[in-house]
């Protein structure tokens, strides 16, 4: 298992060695020039030529690039153009919020998504089922700005329980959990129930009913299982996508996690704070997919943890 | 500076719902709480201040934020006049080139140290040092030396001295009769004269408002000076949040959970023809143009009867009062006209697309040409652009959109490759220089503002003459004259002066909108009615902490 880890941990340093160069790459191609954004509308030639020495964009790309790298591989993630903070440290302020926040709509998902899938599963085309059929439908099809937008027309305006945006205690965190987990409880609801029926009609079931187990401990002990291990996949991607920033849930909530600073770090053309913020994102990706995998192996017994399979 | 910097890309894609939800926003009403608290709650930002460095305000959320934080030598009321600061008083050299600025005595900053003159030649070096990497020096280049100390080619600023412990003189190259303004800008606020390395994290001023704490993308949170020379605020503290979408920050300004709000455009006849937000709502004339820049070294945009006829062509009242509410006035010049130089008796081009069609016919382009207009992310912006091309489609300009992200779409234009890009102008400073200057003189080309490459000389003669005029009527006549030439040039499409439209609660009393975006600090606003302690449910460490220091 260990091995497995530190395999797959080795082998994530090529990825991310992309994606720095990605990174890098795009941010030459892309129009927008980062000093342009430091000087505001009104400026000089001579302080444009002066800032863009400074900053060494007068330098070849190779040079920037390796100055840029050397600096990532000494752990130094470089210091914003536009605020003059050091990325890391911006990175590390705002990673708690995005994790409380996806770490919320995750539990959400998982908790509300798998019950509800489990129990529509147990009686398939009953009333309960349809219902819920045609919820979920809506729910993955709303955007989830519009949903956002709504929640707080309800919750905050018009029944004043939970304030319309910000951060700060739980009430602050529930409006923007729920309208950043709608999407994945309708997934996952309609994943595990479908999960739940392929394997309910399944041989090993049927031998389970017969030697006489009740209903609920063939459908948690023996289906639920076996029918999670598609539903732990999409819940490891979503919550991985959920943590790499959630633009629209954090912009409509005013909630100031990472999705917004990237945003705006891409908006003023701030390369070292895209540059960092994107590494440190694909580095987070790389540690949920892990996870995800391990949790596999803990769920599923079939699966070995051979590095070179994966 | 530019508001097209308060939307990020994120809520122009919440537009297309916004549509929907906003009416939803607005029907919902009643009951609306009193506030618990006795923290003054403004919504107005949408995105993070850059620093709380004042070398480094270049935007409206930080230029704010530094002015309440610090002072300059001069300021500007709410009303957008020049007023004492840390200066109480200077004179001028008659020949216009010397400022004696005498400090306003007893003044400390808010961990104690006295103010004292050293500082000021202190923090105009260190705005002006490339170490600093501000990027907005010019404020401060008409003192002599300053441009060679900016380049690192002299020590000092020649032109910029300590006299005593109260007086600091500045010595200009030419004559600048505004330059006492330029000293209210932000970005020439005093500062202390030992600096920690996180200055922009843990300011020090002189304001009437001092650093609590500063949790970025959501919230700055402000104390009273109660030392404040020109007497304490009257409320508590002061909490700027950092809300990106419009319709939240109208959600919470209904939900009472803050004080002022920007009304979004989009939603001004709402709030006008609603009585009970009618009575909420406070207006003021910004010092702020909207209009297309013609870039007059392009293709048929080179002859001014081909701009002019793009005037003639756009229904400006129209496009003014359905999407943008109204709110505003129409532009006949650059000089908007609250200021001096402005010439209100100038009329408007007026939409007439026969005169426009005659004037194409008349440059050789009876059938028209194609063109490109350019536009930002900005959502009001983009629904007038798309106006504009139905109007010029009519006179037989076919114009492509090319919808950018600011960043781009202000490159391209520094750039010269648009040949129409639709702008606004904030002003940094209340006078009719900060218009003519960077947008119509010609040394301004390109990075300096002027994108419409308008090259005059004539213009620039008496931009540059009034900018050396001390007498205040003459000055202003040379700047009519030379709004007027430009007028009749047409290098841009003269849309309209902006009018601010806040939302004010109803138990706050004293706030007048401000007419330039650092005039309004504060000091005269009360929250009345409101008994309870501050409730701090939001975190951190409660509305009053104890300062941090550097």
């Amino acid at each position: 298992m260990l091995s497995f880890i530190l395999r797959r941990l080795l082998l994530a340093v090529p990825t991310l060695a992309g994606v720095l160069v990605v990174t890098f790459l795009l941010l030459f191609i892309a129009p927008g020039d980062p000093v342009m954004e430091m000087v505001g509308e009104r400026a000089d030639s001579t302080t444009v030529a002066q800032l863009r020495h400074q900053l060494h964009l007068d330098e070849s790309r190779p040079r920037q690039f390796a100055a840029y790298a050397g600096g990532v591989l000494r752990g130094d993630l470089g210091t914003s153009f536009i605020t003059g903070r050091p990325i890391a440290r911006d990175v590390a302020q705002r990673f708690p919020k995005t994790l409380e926040l996806a770490g919320a709509a995750m539990l959400l998902a998982a908790v509300l998504g798998i019950s509800v899938g489990v129990i529509t599963a147990a009686r398939p085309n009953g009333w309960l089922d349809r219902l819920t059929l045609a919820v979920t439908y809506l729910g993955i099809s709303f955007p989830v700005y519009w949903v956002g937008l709504i929640l707080i027309l309800v919750f905050a305006m018009m029944l004043h329980w939970l304030p319309p945006s910000g951060s700060g205690g739980i009430a602050f965190l529930i409006l923007p959990a729920c309208a950043l987990g709608t999407r994945s409880i309708a997934f996952l609801a309609r994943m595990t129930r479908s999960s739940m029926l392929d394997v309910l009609g399944s041989d090993y079931v049927r031998t389970a009913r017969a030697k006489g187990l009740t209903r609920r401990a063939v459908l948690t002990r023996h289906a639920l299982r076996n029918a999670l291990i598609p539903v732990i996949t999409v819940l490891g991607l979503d919550f991985g996508s959920y943590l790499t920033g959630s633009i629209l849930t954090e912009t409509v909530f005013s909630w100031p996690g990472l999705g917004r600073y990237v945003v705006n770090a891409i908006s003023r053309r701030d390369l070292p704070a895209i540059q960092g913020s994107i590494l440190f994102l694909s580095v987070v990706f790389v540690i949920v997919n892990l996870v995800t995998d391990l949790v596999y192996a803990g769920v599923d017994p079939r699966v070995e943890l051979v590095a070179a399979a994966k | 500076m530019t508001l097209r910097h308060l939307r990020t890309l994120a809520p122009s894609l919440v537009i297309p719902f916004w549509f929907i939800t906003v009416p939803l926003l607005g029907a919902c009403r009643g009951g609306e709480p009193t506030p618990q608290r006795h923290t003054f709650i403004d919504s107005r930002d949408r995105y993070d201040p850059r620093s709380l460095d004042p070398a480094l305000s270049t935007d409206v959320p930080t230029g704010r934020a530094v002015s309440y934080i610090f002072d300059g030598l001069t300021r500007f009321t709410v009303n957008a006049n020049l007023a004492p600061a840390l200066a109480e008083r200077w004179d001028v050299s008659r020949d216009g080139k010397t400022y004696t600025f005498h400090l306003r005595p007893g003044v400390t900053f808010h961990d104690g140290r006295p103010l004292h003159a050293a500082q000021v030649v202190h923090s105009f070096e260190r705005v002006l040092d490339p170490r600093t990497k501000g990027g907005r020096g010019w404020p401060l280049y008409p003192i002599a030396g300053a441009r060679d100390f900016a380049a690192r080619a002299a020590a000092s600023i020649r032109g910029l001295r300590a006299l005593d412990d109260s007086t600091v003189r500045i010595t200009l190259d030419t004559a600048l009769a505004i330059f006492p303004k330029l000293l209210a800008m932000p970005v020439a606020s005093i500062v202390p004269d030992s600096v920690a390395t996180a200055f922009g994290e843990h300011p020090v001023g002189t304001g009437p408002w001092r650093f609590v704490s500063w949790r970025h993308d959501d919230y700055l949170r402000l104390a009273r000076n109660p030392a404040y020379w020109g007497g304490a605020p009257k409320l508590d503290s002061l909490e700027i949040r950092i809300v990106p979408e419009p319709s939240t920050s109208v959600a919470e300004f209904e939900a009472g959970n803050v004080d002022l709000l920007y009304v979004p455009e989009a939603e001004t006849d709402q709030w006008e023809h609603t009585d009970d937000k009618k009575a909420l709502l406070v207006s003021a004339p910004a010092l702020r143009l909207w209009y297309v820049a013609i870039n007059c070294t392009r293709g048929p945009l080179r002859d001014p009867r081909v701009r002019q006829a793009l005037n003639y062509a756009v229904d400006v009242k129209t496009i003014l009062d359905r999407l943008v509410g109204g709110r505003g006035s129409l532009a006949a010049g650059v000089i908007p006209p609250s200021l001096d130089g402005a010439d209100t008796t100038r009329r408007p081009y007026g939409y007439n697309p026969a005169r426009a069609k005659a004037l194409l016919a008349a440059a050789g382009y009876p059938n028209g040409f194609a063109i490109q207009l350019w536009v930002g992310q900005d959502e009001t912006f983009q629904r007038v652009s798309q106006s504009l091309q139905g109007y010029l489609a009519a006179v037989g300009i076919r114009v492509s959109l090319v919808q950018r992200d600011n960043s781009s779409a202000r490159e391209a234009a520094r750039h010269g490759d648009t040949d129409l890009i639709l702008k606004d102008w904030y002003a940094d400073y209340p006078d009719a220089e900060d218009f003519l200057n960077p947008l119509l003189v010609g040394a301004n080309r390109g990075v300096g503002g002027n994108v419409s490459f308008y090259d005059n000389p004539a213009v620039d003669q008496l931009v540059s003459r009034a900018r050396t005029t001390a007498d205040s009527t003459q000055r202003a006549t040379l700047y009519t004259r030379a709004d007027s030439i430009a007028f009749g040039d047409a290098p841009l499409i003269y849309l309209f002066f902006y009018n601010e439209l806040y939302a004010v609660q109803p138990w706050v009393a004293g706030f007048q909108a401000p007419q330039i975006f650092n005039g309004q600090r504060f000091l005269d606003v009360t929250l009345s009615g409101v008994a309870a302690p501050d409730s701090a449910a939001r975190d951190s460490a409660g509305a009053h902490p104890s300062p941090r220091r550097p």
